[in-house]
């Protein structure tokens, strides 16, 4: 079964840069533009690992995370953070609220891989 | 500020290039205007707190095409129309803008960043108000032209 990865940023490019650095895995990845679209994503699909940006219009990444851990069936879901910022008091934020790692953009396609795949299980499908 | 900022500039935009595009980048100085009559293209992001301020990220309209296909890993005809190239050199000037945002703040002076736009044309000009710090970083890359401006001033 495939695992499912849900990628929650405003920016279409880094939704786009996630989805080409997963697809040759077996694995979907769902999209959401904002916090607000991800939970609701998230209640219904109930994903594997969510990747989520910290800076988003409507509902950030730390706004959707405090939803997260609060939401009876998603509070275990893995978060990786993704940011274009590198501050101190972000990174101690993130631990305390029990993000499971962070990435700052720009970042590279295989670091994005391997940070997941220490998370969940990555498989490529056999031909 | 000044020469800090011109160090901050330039390791800005190694980073992103080299780690989104894995592109070198060669800084020269620039003689002469940026612009050669062709269509170009500007990414900017907006900095506020304690500096205000822009950042901007400007190429030619075909290099910034070739960006995005190094971005996305595809082909020139894969691209369509503007809106890829858009999102892309908007995405870019924002990685820009956040390498320099955070070193900002962990000097203490603490800011956010507003929504990338892009301005297309083939010759404008941003002129800075008085008292603002600019600072602007040239460099060829693959092939390309690329300068990176940042307009700054200081609230406190």
């Amino acid at each position: 079964m495939p695992i499912t990865i849900l990628s929650v940023d405003d920016s279409k490019m880094v939704r786009m840069l996630v989805s080409k650095a997963f697809k040759k895995f077996d694995c979907r990845v769902l999209e959401a533009s904002n916090g607000l679209e991800g939970m609701a994503i998230a209640a219904q699909e109930k994903p594997d690992l969510i990747l989520l940006d910290f800076t988003m219009p409507v509902m950030d990444g730390m706004e959707m995370l405090d939803m997260l851990r609060s939401h009876d069936d998603l509070k275990t879901v893995p978060v990786v953070m993704l940011t274009a910022e590198r501050s101190r008091d972000m990174l101690a934020e993130f631990a305390k609220k029990g993000v499971r790692d962070y990435l700052v953009k720009p970042f590279r396609e295989q670091e994005i891989v391997e940070r997941v795949g220490r998370i969940v299980p990555l498989v490529v499908p056999v031909a | 500020m000044n020469t800090d900022l011109e160090v901050i500039l330039e390791a800005a935009a190694k980073n992103v290039f080299s780690t989104m595009l894995s592109f070198n980048v060669e800084f020269q100085k620039l003689d002469g205007s940026f612009f050669d009559g062709g269509e170009h293209v500007a990414g900017t992001v907006g900095i506020t707190g304690a500096f205000n301020g822009m950042v901007y990220l400007y190429s030619s309209a075909p290099f910034a095409r070739q960006m995005t296909c190094s971005l996305l890993g595809m082909k020139d005809s894969e691209i369509e129309g503007n809106e890829m190239v858009n999102d892309a050199m908007g995405e870019l000037t924002n990685m820009m803008a956040g390498f320099i945002k955070s070193r900002l703040d962990n000097a203490g002076c603490r800011c956010v960043m507003t929504i990338p736009s892009v301005i297309r044309g083939r010759d404008f000009k941003i002129e800075p108000v008085s008292g603002v710090i600019r600072k602007t970083i040239y460099f060829q890359s693959s092939g390309g032209k690329v300068l990176v401006e940042a307009l700054l001033k200081a609230t406190s």
